[in-house]
């Protein structure tokens, strides 16, 4: 007989016997990891939200000052849409809102065109099978992944690239605007909405579309009748998600807008060159209010149950 | 030629290989498959997980292409026909509901999609409804259903369409016990009701028997036998089908004489035995395997002979190992030739009645004729 099933004979019967001081010291452990358990969300979340807390209390701070809290004030809010902020900056609220309404012409144009194209690489890398659909798969990914400053210049080179030859083959000389950088936030954002897509229409039954078909639907009525109306949800979040990245885009911006075109980021930063006014920190505020609501929403429609719609 | 409401010549569905376009790798899901399914039958697909029954209602339905092969319904090949022009409805395992849309929508769709006109649709969404007795629950969401009315829903949803042929895919299979045995004699009640061919698949052996005319039993791709529940758990053909339809045991012995429908084994210990031999059996000699049910077999201490029923009768000597009391039955595990496990199964009409048994003590076991029989190798 082996040894293991003899000890285990031995065992039938015997008295429990139980280690308490190994007991008291396991115990101890796992009070211990309850407390760290406690308070590790905690210290994470104080790095990740001190420093905008700071900036959203400044905001409110009646001094100039940023060393200070002297008292709470809506002025720096009123400021921004009166024109008035520090006697030295080049400030006026209809640059502001000139900025403000380019960045969300590029918002809703590219959320519409990144929405429509990353539904489509959704639904294909999901439901149908072709070579080189694994590669295409890890790649969707690569957006996400590279340094933004990357896909900045990236997308600065292509763009002179292109207009060269452009010149070269019409004459014409064309210049970066808008549909530049519409381009540049289509280009990373197709990967997001993308992704979101898919993780639904994964998740979806194919039951359901087998269903659709075995009732009499053609493809085409099956995706409108069935598949779009499942997948609506995500579809409206991977379009909030583009709409928030690309309203929140610096970097990208910054490459491929050329002179003279700015959006809001890229307004906010300019003013931060000449120094650091409340009234920044009253505009970014808002920003952080605005994208906060928007990936809100997202996020609570990606996170409605997949097979109730 | 009659005209079947489904037939199948010489189905066969590979995967892997040819579509994905790499060599090496190919599954033969359903193995020349050859069925003919008559109009009001209620067929059953019979088999373990794997066995290719759920591959071919799919082929049926349309949702997956056969390699090779054609399917008929009501004469007429439809291979290349797609899903949605099949005269042809499937009860899905998991039903399958639309979560988007409410009950009634959910039944409406299949007479939307063929465009009837909103009035005679909704009339018939409600008939529909009734029938499965849930027209109170029309305005529900599928959601808010239990699993047994989601089944019906399903059920209604096929059925408004008024197809040829019905196909249910392992249609309890979410359920629990009390309901399905509810269900089960519900659809067959539909069934008969409506008349219409339903073809189910199944891998529980004792629900194909509750409910289906007919039997296919399936293993590897391949109909090892196909027939009503009493052919085939009376005379399973081949060992795979023995051991799957009920509990059988299983005794090998050889071939030493053959009559008209039976032949003479002798076991190991020299015993021979009478058996059944398939109508098709071709073999004078050679080993065989024998198949006796346990619910077949009587069992007597040794010494008691006398008391075994006045017949012509196969007799065994063996030890007895293990007895167990199961309620209605008594079952009794009999070791034969010091090697060879039997498992015998006595109904308890009057346990107080029954023999003393000690397990090591020796005992006689019995059965007729009829109930041994000789199989053919899988």
């Amino acid at each position: 007989m082996a040894p293991s099933s003899q000890s285990l004979n031995q065992s039938a019967g015997r008295a429990i016997e139980i280690n308490t001081g190994r007991l008291q010291r396991d115990l101890l452990i796992r009070r211990i990891g309850k407390i760290g358990l406690y308070f590790n969300p905690v210290f994470s979340f104080f790095f990740l939200w001190a420093p905008i807390a700071v900036l959203v209390v400044f905001s409110f701070n009646e001094s100039r000052s940023v060393a200070t809290f002297t008292g709470i004030t809506l002025d720096w809010y009123v400021n921004i849409f009166t024109g008035v902020l520090g006697a030295e900056s080049a400030f006026s609220t209809e640059l502001l809102l000139d900025s403000l309404s380019n960045s969300l012409i590029i918002g809703f144009i590219t959320t519409l065109i990144s929405t429509v194209i990353g539904t489509m690489v959704a639904m294909s890398l999901v439901r149908s099978d072709y070579p080189g659909k694994r590669l295409l798969d890890g790649v969707l990914y690569l957006p996400v992944v590279i340094p933004e400053i990357t896909q900045g210049i990236s997308l600065a080179v292509f763009f002179n690239m292109l207009f060269d030859y452009w010149n070269m083959l019409t004459g014409q000389r064309l210049y970066p605007g808008l549909h530049t950088v519409v381009i540049g936030h289509v280009a990373f954002t197709i990967s997001f909405v993308a992704v979101v897509v898919r993780a639904r229409l994964a998740d979806m039954n194919p039951r359901l579309e087998e269903a659709a078909r075995d009732l009499g639907a053609n493809e085409w009525r099956t995706f409108r009748e069935v598949t779009f109306p499942l997948l609506l949800p995500a579809i409206i979040a991977g379009g909030l998600l583009a709409f928030t990245l690309s309203l929140d885009d610096f970097l990208v911006t910054f490459f491929t807008a050329g002179s003279g075109t700015n959006t809001l980021p890229v307004f906010v930063y300019g003013l931060l060159k000449l120094t650091v006014t409340p009234e920044i920190n009253a505009i970014s505020t808002i920003m952080v209010v605005a994208s906060t609501v928007l990936i809100g929403i997202s996020l609570s429609l990606q996170g409605r149950n997949a097979t109730r719609g | 030629m009659a005209v079947y409401d489904i037939e199948l010549r010489h189905l066969v569905k590979e995967f892997g290989g040819a579509e994905r376009g790499k060599r090496g790798y190919q599954v033969r899901a359903v193995d020349d498959v050859n069925l003919q399914i008559e109009q009001g039958e209620f067929f059953a697909l019979l088999g373990p997980s794997g066995c290719g029954k759920t591959t071919t209602l799919r082929m049926i339905a349309g949702f997956e292409h056969p390699t090779s092969g054609e399917i008929l319904i009501s004469g007429r090949p439809v291979q290349n026909i797609p899903a949605f022009h099949r005269p042809v409805n499937t009860v899905f395992q998991d039903y399958a509901l639309f979560p988007h849309m409410t009950v009634f929508q959910n039944v409406l769709f299949g007479l939307r999609m063929e465009g009837t006109p909103r009035t005679v649709a909704a009339q018939r969404v409600e008939e529909a409804l009734d029938m499965v007795k849930l027209g109170h629950l029309a305005q529900r969401k599928p959601s808010q259903l239990s699993g047994g009315q989601q089944q019906r829903v399903a059920l209604a949803r096929a059925l408004v369409k008024r197809p040829a042929v019905l196909l249910l895919d392992e249609p309890l299979g979410a359920l629990d016990l009390k309901l399905r045995k509810e269900m089960q004699l519900e659809l067959k009640t539909m069934q008969q009701r409506v008349g219409i061919t339903f073809i189910f698949v199944t891998h529980d052996q004792e629900e194909a028997m509750t409910m289906a005319n007919r039997i296919a039993v399936m293993h590897n791709g391949k109909v090892l036998q196909m027939g009503t529940a009493r052919q085939i758990y009376e005379h399973p053909g081949t060992r795979f089908v023995a051991d799957f339809i009920g509990e059988t045991n299983f005794i090998e012995g050889d071939l030493v004489a053959r009559q008209a429908g039976a032949g003479t084994v002798k076991l190991p210990d020299a015993t021979l035995i009478e058996a059944q031999l398939p109508p098709d059996w071709s073999a004078d000699s050679g080993t065989v395997t024998l198949a006796v049910r346990p619910e077949r077999m009587g069992i007597v201490p040794e010494g008691e002979e006398a008391d075994m029923p006045k017949m012509p009768l196969s007799v065994l000597t063996g030890m007895l190992v293990e007895m167990n009391y199961i309620g209605t039955d008594t079952r009794y595990t009999v070791r034969l030739f010091d090697r060879l496990d039997i498992a015998v199964r006595e109904q308890n009409v009057d346990y107080e009645e029954n023999y003393d048994f000690r397990v090591g003590q020796t005992v006689k076991i019995f059965f007729p004729l009829a109930s041994a029989s000789i199989l053919h190798r899988d």
